[in-house]
């Protein structure tokens, strides 16, 4: 038993896990000391990434008990990075101007998010986005490619799970923060050139539709 | 000449709060109100009524525990001053898109500038003069710092921001500007 942790603890076991040596870390300066644009456009590689989203789909798997709570908990966790990366765009992209502005009508809104949010997440903007022909209060952006469902193959017995609910919670959050709550929900839509493509579903409250009606 | 800054957080809950006095001196206001005001001084609520009436310029009253009330300085009458600010912050936050709007209410000698993260958290200053773009430098980087303490994994926006790397910092800037 003691042997089997030892293998995962990454203090221990150097082959799978190459941490930075603790000396560097000491000197590291504090954060409200770090210049926020400095790491503006730096990368990080994609199947790093790719490895970290494995491990986070794997991490969660264990602690559900189906299919919704799996969704339900990555739209969690991407609800988390979703209101970071609100505040570190907005921020980057505002900081410098007169009169920094935030957005408040939905379409630009929208358009921020198939736009600023995908580029800053996922370095390229998302596909397109859409509305919906049936219902009003509904919105779609659509990734022809997602970057985090890459590496990942869903299983047959877990049909419907798509691994995007992370992305998600992250339209849900930037929504969220900025005025127009939602509910927001990750599709598998796969098409014969694009197996795996993704459909983020935006369904306003109606609170949000009526406010729209008065700015108009 | 002193401010005060409340940080709310999206869901309004209070997460930091700064009283800053500054060695600039004090415009005299002089409140129409408060000149006008009878004096109350036997009424349980004499304080809170001459400090809400503005009457920072009537003596100072003393009631049985010997404790110094009145003078809008009170820090229930702050408090009470910025909450009620927030209903102007929510009615113009919806039409202006700017994030910081200047002079949103004003009460008695107080004015509230506001300042509305892209995140909706708000920080909302009460100031006495009319200092429209040190206030907007000074929320800038309020703004700037609260984004690097959002950053942080181990801190969700319900919190109160207890680190005092962060109060030195919004101290310094307040030194600054204000």
């Amino acid at each position: 038993m003691n042997s089997s942790l030892d293998h995962l603890s990454p203090t221990t076991s150097s082959a799978r896990f190459s941490l930075p040596s603790k000396s560097t870390s000491a000197s590291r300066p504090n954060i409200y000391e770090r210049n926020l644009n400095k790491s503006r456009l730096s990368e990080v590689s994609a199947p790093s990434f790719s490895f970290l989203f494995s491990e986070i789909v794997q991490y969660t798997q264990k602690r559900v008990s189906g299919i919704n709570d799996l969704e339900r908990r990555l739209n969690t966790l991407g609800y988390r990075v979703g209101s970071r990366v609100l505040e570190i765009t907005a921020y980057r992209a505002e900081f410098s101007s007169k009169a920094p502005k935030r957005e408040i009508r939905l379409l630009p809104a929208l358009m921020a998010i198939h736009t600023q949010v995908w580029r800053a997440v996922y370095g390229k903007p998302a596909d397109a986005i859409e509305k919906s022909v049936e219902n009003v209060d509904e919105y779609m952006i659509i990734d022809n490619d997602p970057l985090i469902e890459r590496h990942i193959s869903v299983p047959r017995d877990f049909a419907g799970l798509s691994c995007s609910s992370f992305s998600a919670g992250i339209v849900e959050a930037v929504l969220d923060g900025l005025g127009f709550p939602a509910r927001v929900t990750a599709h598998h839509t796969p098409t014969s050139t694009y197996p795996t493509r993704t459909t983020i579903l935006i369904k306003l409250e109606k609170s949000v539709l009526d406010r729209e009606d008065i700015l108009k | 000449m002193s401010h005060h800054l409340f940080i709310l957080s999206p869901s309004d809950t209070p997460i930091y709060n700064l009283t800053y006095s500054s060695t600039k001196p004090t415009p005299t206001t002089i409140s129409p109100l408060s000149s006008n005001l009878p004096t109350w001084s036997t009424s349980a609520f004499a304080g809170t009524l001459t400090a809400l009436s503005g009457a920072s310029s009537t003596t100072q009253h003393t009631t049985g525990g010997g404790v110094r009330i009145g003078g809008g300085q009170d820090r229930h009458v702050i408090q009470m001053i910025a909450n009620a600010s927030l209903d102007a912050v929510e009615d113009v936050m919806r039409k202006e898109s700017t994030m910081y709007l200047k002079s949103v209410d004003k009460f008695n000698e107080w004015t509230v500038s506001a300042f509305i993260t892209p995140g909706n958290t708000k920080f909302v200053l009460l100031h006495e003069a009319k200092n429209d773009e040190a206030i907007k430098s000074f929320f800038l980087e309020v703004w700037e710092l609260y984004v690097k303490t959002m950053l942080n994994p181990f801190y969700s926006n319900q919190q109160m921001i207890r680190s005092s790397t962060f109060d030195t910092r919004v101290r310094t800037s307040a030194k600054k500007y204000l």
